[in-house]
């Protein structure tokens, strides 16, 4: 009996790991298709993200299959708990990235000095995401902290995008809609950055035993 | 064990309990019954005699309780009886002991009650006048007599299970204590049954092959680990369910896992999906291989599976680290590409001024300057050969034998080469340091003081100056070629000494140098051993130093 729950176990963290896996392989196509204005490559987003969907479902069956066979206690149970909170997140950034990938489809060739702030977001978003799921595979809470820490840089590039986007509208206001795709895009970059944070969090309280710097009961 | 002795103790003395009472019960119940039927014949007579002499008085002055007395005609009636009233019995005739009494003078029978609590014995006897007399004497039966047993039985009962209890308790300890301290480790060295010897030796034959295998698996496992750490290469394989069974030191490295990543599935690992691919391919049977890009390193994958009974057991993963491979790959197709640019751009220039000159387009004054621009392009293409063939040759590895070589002498010699450009240019050349003799081949280390200084006035200022400094040093001779120069940038440091390569490639041809001068030093320092250092700072010029290694 013991040694199916492990199996079990052993299966939902590979699982999840794909998950993250595709997540990865989303948000990665996302900026690309942005930094080379490729809508083609956009447009390969959005299966990626139905699998992730899949995924998702999968892994809270498996879950639900097991807190109610099993009965989990302590270390297994806060390792189950996590793996359903960190799959809600990651389906997120897997929508998120489909988003941006939509809207990569309007904005044209066009590059401007923003843009690259943009890229920029991307490319430390990635490293968020990246740098969670490899706190998840190798249970390490400095790689989750260092997650958490870092959502600080892309929330920061965030304000200096809104900044500069601003006076865009303000100097040339025939961009503004150019300059609002290039806001969608921030914000939804931003936001990845969260669900990272998110994902690095329950991590640390699968772990751990300590959600959010809590005191542990 | 315990319970086993025990209900084999508790069984046993219920069953010779339970034989011995039937068997005891019965015995003293057929002897009892026999002594009461004598008692009772006995008795009878005895009615019978004193009936005879005293007549019916005698039986109404009988009174004994424990005996019961009736007197029968010969018709079946019943006369007279001590204990009911005769005239309401009815006729006796049928009776067994009364017919038997008829016809042989005297019989007997027993009947049980009807609750079968008692049993009346009756004895009959024929007087003389052919009437009957009968006497009768009940008692309890042999079932009154066990249900009168059972208290006793169960008293018994309770005794022999306590007892077995106790008993079984004390014995199977006694029994099983030397099995339980048996040292199966030293299985011949135990004092205990003889009937274990037979499984003891048995046990100890299975432990000494069992060590023997064990430690011939050990030592596989320490061969082949020994084997598989040691290569260059990362090793991994995998078994059917893309759990990791073994992963050897450099492929931890490549992918900075740790070691406890044994067991668990191979996606923990690395989970980009062209690796997953790869190795969900295998373990379905069917070799696969792609790049993989982890920290800026290039890797070439082979998975194969590995096939047991036509089935795929698992699957082996190579990892080759090709990041030097592919470099090399690119740098020699910029290579063929530069060569064919290089050389065909003076061609082309060759080619617009002979089809000039042999189409009489050119005017006759002018015809010395075209033929002088043939003759630069074409001195410029074969100084360029010349510098590809030099370049082969070291690339080749024409070895000659090492000889002593004056560096400063050789020195000097490279400086006076360039002193006539330098001087057109206003440019001081100045040799300084002591005579240093190295090991060397003088054509080689020419090559490298002549291209270092060619360098230096070619990429230098107007009114600038060159250094050629020698020093001989603890670790061996230093040739350094300093300039006040343009300077290199940072991010082209790495590349200066590959072929054709150029800083400003815009500007390149105006300096007219082929691009192969750093490529030539690099490739004779390295067959010579020698060491290169380059420090260079924008706009204020380069320093580059040679180290010799001691002769």
């Amino acid at each position: 009996m013991r040694s199916r729950f492990d199996e079990q176990l052993e299966l939902l963290n590979t699982e999840l790991v794909r998950m993250g896996s595709l997540c990865e392989e989303a948000i990665a196509l996302a900026a690309k298709a942005l930094m080379q204005g490729d809508a083609e490559l956009a447009q390969r987003i959005k299966p990626i993200e139905r699998d992730i969907d899949a995924k998702e479902r999968d892994i809270e069956n498996l879950s639900m299959k097991m807190l109610l066979h099993q009965q989990p206690v302590a270390k297994d149970l806060r390792s189950i708990s996590s793996a359903m909170k960190m799959i809600t997140d990651m389906e997120r950034i897997g929508d998120q990235a489909a988003d941006i990938g939509e809207i990569i489809g309007f904005l044209g060739d066009k590059r401007t000095d923003e843009f690259e702030l943009i890229c920029d977001m991307a490319r430390a978003s990635i490293g968020m995401v990246t740098k969670s799921i490899d706190a998840f595979v190798k249970r390490d809470v400095e790689i989750a902290e260092s997650v958490i820490k870092s959502d600080d840089i892309v929330d920061n590039t965030f304000t200096q995008v809104k900044k500069a986007l601003t006076l865009m509208i303000k100097n040339n206001p025939d961009d503004g809609e150019y300059a609002l795709d290039l806001l969608m895009i921030a914000k939804y970059f931003e936001r990845i950055g969260d669900h990272a944070v998110n994902v690095a969090e329950w991590v640390e309280y699968s772990v751990s035993g300590i959600y959010k710097g809590e005191q542990s009961i | 064990m315990t319970k086993k002795i025990f209900n084999s103790i508790f069984c046993a003395t219920l069953a010779v309990l339970l034989i011995s009472t039937v068997f005891i019960g019965s015995v003293l119940y057929s002897y009892f019954g026999n002594m009461q039927r004598d008692a009772l014949a006995e008795q009878t007579g005895i009615v019978a005699a004193e009936y005879e002499k005293n007549g019916e008085a005698y039986l109404t002055a009988f009174s004994s309780q424990s005996y019961r007395i009736t007197l029968i005609s010969s018709d079946g009636t019943v006369l007279f009886d001590s204990v009911k009233d005769a005239t309401a019995l009815e006729n006796h005739l049928g009776r067994e002991e009364v017919t038997q009494a008829l016809a042989e003078d005297s019989g007997s029978s027993e009947r049980f009650s009807d609750t079968l609590l008692e049993k009346t014995y009756y004895n009959a006897k024929k007087l003389s006048n052919g009437n009957i007399i009968r006497v009768s004497h009940t008692k309890s039966s042999v079932y009154s007599l066990l249900i009168g047993l059972l208290q006793p039985i169960a008293a018994v009962l309770l005794v022999a299970f306590i007892l077995s209890f106790v008993l079984s308790h004390r014995l199977s300890n006694h029994i099983v204590k030397p099995l339980e301290n048996l040292d199966l480790e030293h299985p011949l060295e135990n004092d205990t049954y003889d009937e274990l010897s037979a499984v003891l030796s048995k046990i100890e034959r299975q432990r000494k092959t069992l060590l023997k295998r064990e430690d011939e698996l050990k030592q596989k496992n320490d061969e082949f680990s020994a084997v598989t750490e040691n290569m260059n290469e990362g090793l991994i394989l995998i078994g059917t369910d893309s759990e990791i069974i073994s992963i050897n030191s450099a492929a931890r490295k490549i992918f900075l896992a740790e070691r406890d990543c044994i067991g668990r599935n191979i996606i923990t690992v690395n989970r980009s999906p062209e690796f997953t691919d790869v190795a969900g391919k295998c373990i379905k049977g069917k070799s696969s291989d792609c790049l993989l890009t982890i920290y800026g390193h290039e890797y070439q994958v082979n998975a194969n599976p590995v096939m047991i009974d036509e089935k795929a057991a698992g699957a082996c993963i190579l990892i080759f680290d090709i990041t030097e491979k592919s470099r090399n790959e690119r740098i020699r197709r910029e290579f063929t590409a530069n060569v064919s640019h290089e050389l065909k751009t003076p061609l082309h220039s060759i080619m617009g001024a002979a089809e000039l000159l042999k189409n009489g387009i050119v005017k006759p004054e002018d015809e010395k300057q075209f033929a002088g621009r043939i003759y630069d392009e074409a001195s410029r293409l074969v100084t360029l050969v010349e510098d590809i063939i030099r370049l082969s040759q070291l690339d080749e590895g024409v070895i000659t034998e090492k000889e002593s070589v004056n560096l400063t002498e050789v020195a000097k010699e490279a400086a006076d080469s360039v002193k006539e450009e330098a001087a057109s240019r206003n440019i001081t050349v100045a040799v300084s340091g002591a005579d240093v003799q190295i090991s060397g081949i003088k054509r080689l280390v020419y090559e490298i003081a002549y291209n270092l200084c060619d360098n230096a006035v070619r990429y230098n200022n107007e009114n600038g100056s060159v250094k050629i400094e020698i020093e001989s040093t603890q670790s061996g001779a230093v040739l350094s070629v300093s300039d006040s120069g343009i300077g290199i940038p940072e991010d082209s440091l790495e590349r200066i000494f590959e072929r054709f390569y150029r800083v400003d490639k815009s500007h390149s041809r105006e300096t007219g140098g082929t691009g192969l001068g750093l490529s030539i030093v690099k490739h004779a320092a390295e067959y010579l051993g020698a060491e290169i250092t380059v420090s260079s700072t924008l706009g204020k010029g380069t320093r580059i130093s040679v180290l010799f290694p001691k002769i």
